[in-house]
């Protein structure tokens, strides 16, 4: 079949390739670029484990082809930590022991960056409304809203101060 | 020992940087060169007969380098009892070529790439002879003209009394019987159940990396499938996307089908299921049909239970002698019920197979008993919870199955802790309420066993390795799924060596460089793996006190050790600091040259029960039969909470599973497919789902544990559904005895009552 070019920028670095017409953006970022901390928990967009920020929104990239990202801005959990420190998230996804097994925790995080930065200051119940795509069996997700929490109002404070 | 500086403190855990950051690798994340994919053929019949497979034309397909079928790659039906004698071992493996469930295993294709190995499945051909398939149990126990496996239907039978069950009728004011009926519920891990990457390569040495929860047994029966030494297998369990015992040993169909066909192709192989296979191909909770009569005095003191189970196996045996036993050992214990009777029945069907599921056969019985105390309670006008308080079975007692006294038990603890939290005494007194929005509180206790020491090959083992800096390396196979077990280890080992727990590292879970554990199930890993870090360590302590007593000139007993430093116990002044101390040993001494390390191998004295109290509010709208829980307070005794957090996120964990064993989850089954095999279908609790689930530690102090452990994991969610259950009695008046309790089963119960 024939392959389609298209141009993605992935957590800052840019990318050119060739991919299939049926190809997932999941599986290009998993397979072609080795970016695993993407995870596939269902390949039909009812867990959200493969949840990443496109063009600053939450997008299961099970979902979506990689044709339809063409020239878009991409971020995963790899790309969220800038430099040696931790993400806001990341830190109190870890303070407030939010993480068990770890598998739905980067969609969980992207779900939550790009809620945040669409709302700065949610409230517990938007927080589990944004999550209510993000299936967590470990939790029981009291610990994830409120490291969400911490982590918004946190990162307000960082801004203002 | 004194104070303890490490133990009991909410230390984050060790492996949150990399899970946080993407940078933890799952069995699927894992890429080896030169790798191959593979995808199961699985039988669209229930029962059946596989005649002829026909794979040359998938066998000719360029890029295609290894067809494997059931007729050569042998089934393991894993339970690790069997593993105890040679000849046991042998009943385990199955090669025959009879398909007994949808979704049951035939054959398995590795291709250079996933779309080849599509295609080559396409091009094979299986003939199928169908047979007539058995889907209700309770017929199965009947049949005898059509038989699952070649030695009948009927699993296991198992038997008990104790007491003079007639007596006990005898004796009762009041005596009930009903029937219960439990789901088929599913693990639902997050990452599926079912990806491995295996390597076999030409010098005959075999790696697998698997989500296993049992690594050493999961080597134990590949070698055996395989027949290779068990030197030569090497099974390494990566980051592991939950479990709840869907990983309790291999999975059927999985590691052996992918380990045979890198053999074949001498190239590692990738065999991953996707969501749907886990869901209609990999184990479940058994359901079962428990009937119980029960009898107690007008004073309310239970005399009497008699119980008859009867457990839906699935195609294939695994885990069912353990569930039973299990409904016995919990069931049979909790109460100080003089006279009981107890027959337990497992019997083969044409469904997916059944194994261990977080609780493993304690959720099912303790939904139907702790709904028949409810009811005695309620007819004698005796609160649930002083019901509870007059026969539960106090520390200091027999256990009436194991034969072993308890040593804590901290349920009275639990169930005034719980009830003043969930204001029981003045909740329990208020009326429903008069819209259709009835409210009610209910509660329910349990009892769940620490590990299997005694009833099954249960080692656990460790290795402490002091280096020349004052580091720590723990080699530990104790598999940690995501609940913690390995940073409590550290946080264990560094109690004991007096080390900071940053300087220790726990090892990967590898068979190659970890001793013998029997791994992660029963709640044991802070208890059993606890036990064997605490003894390792304590041998390194004591290796590294010798050594300093010859430095510092001092008694070995007059020492103690504090944040790196071995000191004079009368004269802090004298010490010397650990990494000083073992550099000369290991380098600076060329004359001594050695590593200190403590090991330990064997099994913990005791299978401790812990025990727990939940009180569940609910509200029922009796228009459409809509349960809300909207609160869930669980209080356990964890005998002491080496880590607190850890135990807490147990608890609040194991109380959204619960809910939804309760309400939503369970599989349909029609005419051998499973209907709902999705998580759109199977409805599972989200963020907006889950109520406030308030969780309480109750420590009792457990004589056997480390620094007074015993387990939480499976026990957290095992009493959730009677709670709920017992609430909804509460708020509506109906009394539900079928799991899952849906609207449906709500409205018709409420129907039937007003009729």
């Amino acid at each position: 079949m024939k392959k389609i070019d298209i141009k993605l920028t992935v957590n800052g670095e840019q990318h050119e390739m060739a991919v299939a017409p049926g190809e997932r953006l999941l599986d290009v970022l998993r397979e072609r670029l080795g970016l695993t901390g993407t995870k596939e928990g269902c390949g039909e967009g009812e867990c959200g484990a493969c949840t990443i920020n496109m063009n600053g929104q939450a997008v299961l990239s099970c979902l979506m082809l990689a044709v339809q990202a063409d020239g878009a801005t991409i971020l995963t959990i790899e790309g969220l930590q800038k430099g040696a420190d931790l993400h806001p998230l990341q830190e109190a996804f870890i303070g407030e022991s939010a993480v068990q097994c770890g598998y739905c925790t980067p969609g969980m995080i992207m779900a939550s960056d790009a809620l945040i930065r669409n709302n700065p200051s949610p409230t517990q119940g938007m927080i589990r409304d944004a999550l209510a795509n993000n299936i967590c069996r470990c939790t029981g997700y009291d610990r994830p809203v409120k490291a969400v929490l911490k982590a918004a109002s946190q990162m307000k404070e960082r801004k203002n101060g | 020992m004194d104070k303890l500086e490490v133990v009991g403190k909410p230390i984050k855990r060790i492996d949150g940087i990399d899970k946080v950051t993407g940078a933890a690798k799952y069995a699927t994340d894992i890429t080896l060169d030169n790798m191959l994919y593979a995808k199961l053929l699985r039988s669209p019949h229930a029962h059946a007969k596989v005649t002829h497979i026909d794979t040359a034309a998938a066998e000719n397909l360029p890029g295609v380098k290894a067809v494997a079928t059931i007729l050569e790659v042998p089934k393991v039906l894993q339970y690790w009892y069997f593993l105890r004698t040679g000849k046991k071992e042998k009943q385990i493996y199955l090669r025959d070529n009879i398909v007994r469930f949808v979704g049951d295993p035939v054959l398995a294709v590795a291709a250079k790439d996933e779309e080849t190995v599509s295609k080559a499945l396409s091009l094979i051909t299986v003939t199928y002879e169908k047979l007539p398939d058995l889907q209700d149990p309770v017929v199965a126990l009947e049949e005898e003209s059509i038989k699952i496996h070649s030695k009948g239907n009927v699993a296991m039978k198992a038997e008990k009394e104790f007491g003079d069950i007639q007596e006990g009728f005898n004796r009762a004011d009041v005596i009930i019987e009903n029937t219960y009926h439990t789901s088929k519920q599913k693990h639902a891990s997050l990452e599926p159940i079912g990806s491995c990457v295996a390597h076999y390569q030409p010098d005959k040495r075999l790696t697998v990396f698997s989500s296993t929860q049992l690594p050493h047994w999961s080597r134990h029966y590949l070698a055996g499938a395989l027949e290779m030494p068990l030197n030569k297998v090497r099974v390494i369990k990566p980051y592991t996307g939950g479990a709840f015992g869907g990983r309790c040993g291999l999975i059927h169909g999985l590691e052996v089908m992918c380990s045979w066909l890198s053999r074949k192709a001498l190239r590692p192989v990738r065999l991953s299921f996707s969501r749907e296979e886990d869901f209609i191909a990999t184990e479940s909770r058994h359901p079962m049909i428990i009937k119980m009569k029960t009898g107690a005095t007008k004073e309310g003191i239970i005399t009497a239970n008699d119980v008859k189970i009867i457990a839906d196996v699935g195609g294939y045996g695994t885990h069912y002698i353990g569930v039973i036993a299990d409904c016995l050992s919990t069931g049979g214990a909790l109460y100080k019920i003089p006279n009981y009777r107890f027959y337990g029945t497992a019997v083969y069907t044409n469904k997916s197979l059944c194994g261990a599921l977080r609780g493993y056969g304690n959720p099912q019985m303790n939904f139907a008993q702790e709904s028949q105390v409810d009811i005695i309670a309620e007819k004698l006008g005796v609160d649930p919870l002083k019901i509870r308080l007059k026969n539960y079975r106090p520390k200091g007692d027999m256990d009436p199955v194991l034969r072993e006294k308890i040593q804590s038990n901290g349920l009275p603890e639990c169930l005034e802790k719980g009830a003043a939290e969930a204001d029981w005494d003045a909740k329990r007194c208020q009326l429903p309420g008069i819209t259709v929005i009835k409210r009610g509180i209910g509660l329910s206790i349990m009892l769940h066993g620490t590990g299997a020491a005694g009833a099954l090959p249960d080692p656990a083992s460790a290795t402490i390795m002091i280096n020349a800096d004052g580091s720590v390396n723990l080699l530990t196979a104790a598999a940690d799924e995501g609940q913690g077990n390995r940073t409590v280890l550290a946080q264990v080992a560094s109690e004991v060596l007096g080390i900071d727990i940053e300087k220790i590292t726990v090892s990967d879970t590898d068979t190659a460089v970890t001793p013998l554990d029997c791994g992660t199930h029963g709640s044991r890993q802070a208890y059993s793996g606890g036990l064997a870090v605490k003894a390792a360590a304590t041998e390194a302590r004591n290796k590294m006190l010798f050594f300093a007593a010859k430095s510092l000139g001092v008694k070995q007993q007059k020492l103690g050790i504090k944040k790196g430093r071995i000191y004079e116990l009368s004269d802090p002044e004298n010490n010397i600091l650990i990494h000083e101390l073992m550099r000369q040993n290991q380098i600076g001494d060329m004359s001594l040259c050695e590593q200190v390390i403590g090991s330990f191998s064997g099994i913990a004295s005791a299978m401790p029960g812990y025990y727990g109290a939940i009180f569940a509010e609910v509200e029922v709208n009796t228009e459409t039969g809509e349960v809300r829980v909207t609160k869930l307070t669980s209080a356990f005794d964890v005998g002491r909470a080496l880590n607190p957090d850890l135990v807490e996120g147990q608890i609040t964990g194991g109380g959204a599973m619960g809910i939804g064993f309760a309400l939503t989850e369970g599989l349909i089954v029609k005419d051998g497919h499973i209907l709902n095999g999705n998580l759109t279908d199977y409805r599972l609790l989200r963020a907006c789902d889950v109520p406030e689930i308030v969780p309480i530690i109750v420590e009792s102090n457990e004589p056997t544990g480390p620094f007074g452990a015993k387990g939480i994991g499976e026990g957290a969610m095992v009493n959730v559904a009677s709670a709920i259950a017992n609430a909804i009695c509460h708020a509506s008046g109906v009394r539900l005895t079928d799991l899952c309790m849906t609207p449906e089963n709500i409205l018709q119960k409420l129907e039937e009552k007003t009729a």
